[in-house]
């Protein structure tokens, strides 16, 4: 078996992660053999053209997929092996999404969208009511608890859905495209909430192709065509308000 | 203390999902409700039949044997009972006397009259010449004054005890005690009222609708004297366990009586309460059948409804699944999640079937026969609506959770 070595700050690393597609007779080469670690408290921002593989990246370091080969281990676990079970286990505590499109339940309130990862993880009401309460709490929601997702505006909903995504203090945040549907003022609030958190310890990820976003992050890995094309640390004052 | 928390989470999402489309979801139970319907009727059907005919036939003891001309449940040729010899009064007599204490005998004979008293008149009444070992045959008592005695017989006494109907018809609520009634051309008294003992069965004969005279009485006023008319003869059995010792001893004594050859066959038959359960029995099986047969084809209908609703259900909130996954929802959680939906709307199918069902049984109760929907029968509809909701949301369910949450996530 492939031995992975992971220091104690190491949130993941992957190795020689491929994923190929069979479609009809065509097979896509999505990834083409991708290795990189990530720390705990790294701030990263994937980047990369459309087709370039990042949102396969992203499925994949978000476990709602597995490579076809190579090997992937999050906090020391290989999730490779893992059962789908197991793998929806591993959504649930250790990662965060926050989609592009906010991705809210609508006919549930604010409460209960962020107390859902606490349900399906069997956590009791007490505790998901205070947890709850407290990621609201922190994403400056209060106020909203009773409201459904349609009647927040766009930020407030993204806002929503990072604090669905932090209530169950996972691991990494995966943050894919999160401004890509808000205006750039609202952007800008969304980043300011996402630099907080990472200033807190938070280790997240960021999928975006605006650079002004990227900046945000401390490091940018750019994909082309599958495969790394350069992994760089941003330097301080380079641009972002970081 | 998960799988609590999670069929919570399941019965909310379901409530929640069938509040968003109310209209779709009635519509979509109306299957259900007709199928939930057939069961409650086929069950209240087949529980009034069964009630009615025990309170009908109540006073036939089970453990009593009935020797007369004709089967009650004529099969094959009517007429070679017909032209069997009538049993006389005096074979009832020998066979008390050769039965020497082993059962009791009790002869009756009965025909219908016209009643009147003053200027009320009951048509076609049933009258029945018996005698007081009636008593010791039957469960009817009477409610007031006295049934017939001993010496009513022995004297031919012109009295009589009329059963509840007759009492209503003809007196209405003034006491009939000790007014003399018409019974055909004879002028009877009226000792007695006889208990209610329930309606008529399939066209059996309403014991509330006669009225008793000592059968010496009624020989005399009706003519029933030389083997024109046939007299019924009781037996009963020492006990319930003895009768079908006792029937072989009693078709023995009856044909020395008649000095029937071995070869000859039986010119009398033997009734008794088995005959008619299995009669009965045979009328239960078609209501039951046809029950069963429009029950399941309609819940089979409802269930192929609820089933491709769930699809579309399932195909509806694709995106929804999607996202549930990504935050961690396994597939029990799915799947648990829109088969509540799906037995939830088939409860809500099952709660308005039993309700239209109770309308229709208040009915039939007024209009056929008793009936009533019992505790037993609700818990029954209830348990078919829920079993059908899962069965019929299980493919939609299994076939949601199984989606697969990258796929799920992108669906528009």
């Amino acid at each position: 078996m492939n031995n992975i070595e992971t220091s104690g700050s190491t949130a993941l690393s992957l190795r020689n992660v491929t994923k190929t597609y069979v479609m009809g007779a065509d097979t896509v080469h999505a990834l083409r053999g991708v290795s990189i670690d990530i720390d705990r408290n790294e701030y990263v921002a994937v980047m990369g053209p459309s087709g370039s593989g990042k949102s396969t990246l992203m499925h994949l370091i978000g476990c709602l997929d597995v490579p076809t080969s190579g090997t992937y281990s999050l906090e020391g676990r290989m999730v490779a092996e893992m059962s789908e079970s197991q793998l929806a286990e591993i959504r649930n505590r250790q990662i965060g999404f926050v989609f592009q499109t906010f991705n809210l339940i609508p006919r549930s309130n604010i409460f209960h969208n962020v107390e859902l990862p606490l349900v399906y993880g069997g956590v009791g009401k007490a505790e998901r009511r205070e947890r709850t309460e407290l990621a609201i709490k922190r994403v400056g929601l209060t106020d909203r608890m009773k409201h459904k997702p349609n009647e927040l505006s766009g930020g407030q909903r993204q806002r929503v859905a990072i604090a669905r995504a932090l209530v169950f203090d996972p691991s990494i945040i995966l943050a894919d495209e999160p401004t890509g549907n808000l205006d750039s003022k609202t952007g800008d609030e969304i980043m300011t909430v996402l630099d907080g958190l990472h200033d807190a310890g938070q280790t997240i990820i960021l999928v975006t192709h605006e650079d002004y976003i990227a900046r945000h992050a401390l490091r940018t890995v750019r994909l082309l065509d599958g495969s790394i094309e350069s992994d760089v640390k941003n330097g301080l004052g380079a641009g972002g308000n970081h | 203390m998960k799988l609590a928390i999670d069929i919570g989470e399941s019965f909310q999402i379901a409530i929640s999902a069938i509040r968003a489309n109310k209209a779709r979801g009635v519509l979509t139970t109306l299957g259900i409700i007709i199928g939930i319907i057939a069961v409650v009727l086929t069950m209240t059907a087949a529980n009034g039949l069964h009630n009615q005919f025990r309170q009908s036939f109540a006073a036939v003891g089970a453990d009593v044997i009935y020797v007369s001309r004709m089967p009650w449940v004529v099969m094959g040729d009517f007429f070679t009972y017909r032209n069997r010899p009538a049993i006389e009064l005096r074979e009832a007599r020998e066979l008390e006397g050769r039965l020497r204490g082993r059962g009791i005998v009790n002869p009756s004979m009965s025909t219908q009259r016209d009643v009147k008293y003053r200027a009320e008149t009951i048509d076609a009444m049933r009258i029945v010449g018996t005698t007081e070992k009636q008593m010791l045959v039957s469960s009817g008592r009477p409610q007031s004054g006295r049934f017939i005695m001993g010496s009513d017989v022995t004297y031919k006494k012109n009295v009589c005890v009329i059963g509840t109907n007759v009492r209503d018809g003809l007196f209405g609520s003034a006491n009939p005690l000790n007014k003399k009634i018409k019974i055909g051309r004879a002028v009877f008294r009226v000792i007695g009222v006889m208990e209610e003992q329930g309606g008529s069965f399939l066209g059996g004969p309403n014991f509330d609708r006669q009225i008793f005279v000592p059968i010496t009485s009624y020989v005399k006023a009706f003519g029933g004297q030389r083997g024109r008319q046939s007299v019924n003869i009781s037996v009963k059995a020492p006990s319930k366990e003895a009768m079908e010792d006792f029937e072989f001893v009693v078709i023995g004594e009856m044909r020395k009586i008649r000095k029937l050859r071995p070869a000859e066959p039986d010119n009398f038959s033997i009734n008794k309460l088995d005959t008619l359960v299995g009669a009965f029995n045979n009328v239960m099986g078609v209501v039951l059948l046809v029950g069963l047969l429009v029950t399941s084809i309609s819940l089979f209908v409802g269930g192929v409804g609820v089933m491709n609703i769930m699809f579309v259900s399932v195909t509806e909130r694709t995106r929804e699944i999607g996202i549930r996954k990504a935050i961690g929802a396994k597939r029990r959680s799915i799947l648990l999640q829109f088969l509540f939906e799906s037995a939830i709307i088939c409860l809500l199918g099952g709660v308005i079937g039993i309700v239209l069902a109770s309308l229709l049984t208040a009915v039939i109760n007024t209009v056929l026969m008793p009936a009533s929907v019992s505790v037993s029968i609700v818990i029954v509809a209830v348990t078919v609506a829920v079993a059908v909701g899962v069965v019929a949301g299980f493919v939609p369910a299994w076939r949601g959770s199984k989606l697969d949450p990258v796929e799920a996530l992108r669906y528009e």
